[in-house]
C-alpha cells in the first residue's frame, strides 16, 4: 500500500469518527510513511513517534490508533504524534501544544 | 565545547522538524536514531536517554556544556548569560 492510499483510507476513517487528519498533508504523509515502515518491520502499524519493541503484546497500546488517542484529542486537540486532530485544532482555534506522553512508564 | 545530542526515531516527523531546525541554524549535533539500532544498542541508548528524560520520549534534545578548570569569564558567559 502506498502512503497516499493509506492517507485516503485513514481520512475516511477519521471523518467517520468525528475527527480529522492533520491538515498539513506533507507532515501527515510523513507519519503515514512511518506507520508503513513499522508495519514492514514489525507486522503492525505502531506509532512512529514511539519506540516499539517488536513484540505485539507489549506494543498493543501504541498500535495506531493508540489507546491514548481519544483522551489526548479531548484534552489537547491532537493525538501524541499529531496524526489525528479535532476540527478545532485544524482550524487553529485551540493552541497547538506538545502533547505529553500518557503511556505509563515502562521498566 | 557544547555537546548537543538528539535522540530521535527515523520514523518520527516531529524528530525531523527538530533536525531541520538544527540544520537551518547550522547547529552541529549528534543524531541517534534509536529505532535503527540493534536491540542491545536500543536498550543501552534508552538507558542513556532516561538519564535526561525518564519517559524516554522522542525527540529529546540534550544540550550539555562541559567546563574544565576555573575560568571566571567563561563561567559568567555560560552560567550568567541568557544567551549561553
Amino acid at each position: 500500500m502506498t502512503p497516499e492510499e493509506l492517507y485516503e483510507i485513514l481520512n475516511k476513517y477519521a471523518h467517520q469518527q468525528g475527527i480529522e487528519l492533520n491538515k498539513d498533508k506533507e507532515f501527515t504523509l510523513d507519519i503515514i510513511r512511518g506507520l508503513l515502515k513499522n508495519e514492514e518491520r514489525y507486522g503492525y502499524r505502531s506509532c512512529p513517534c514511539r519506540l516499539a519493541t517488536g513484540i505485539k503484546e507489549r506494543d498493543e497500546d501504541i498500535i495506531c490508533p493508540c489507546k491514548y488517542r481519544d483522551e489526548d484529542i479531548k484534552e489537547y486537540g491532537s493525538c501524541y504524534c499529531y496524526l489525528y486532530v479535532s476540527k478545532e485544532w485544524n482550524e487553529g482555534k485551540i493552541p497547538h501544544v506538545v502533547v505529553p506522553e500518557r503511556r505509563p512508564l515502562r521498566r | 565545547m557544547r555537546k548537543i545530542t538528539l535522540f530521535a526515531l527515523s520514523t518520527c516527523p516531529v524528530c525531523k522538524k527538530v533536525k531541520t531546525f538544527l540544520d537551518e541554524h547550522n547547529i552541529p549535533c549528534e543524531i541517534i536514531e534509536v529505532d535503527t539500532l540493534d536491540s542491545g544498542e536500543q536498550w543501552f541508548m534508552t538507558k542513556e536517554l532516561q538519564k535526561y528524560n525518564p519517559q524516554a520520549t522522542y525527540p529529546t534534545l540534550v544540550i550539555c556544556d562541559v567546563i574544565k578548570g576555573y575560568d571566571p569569564d567563561l563561567l559568567k558567559k555560560k552560567l550568567l548569560s541568557s544567551n549561553s
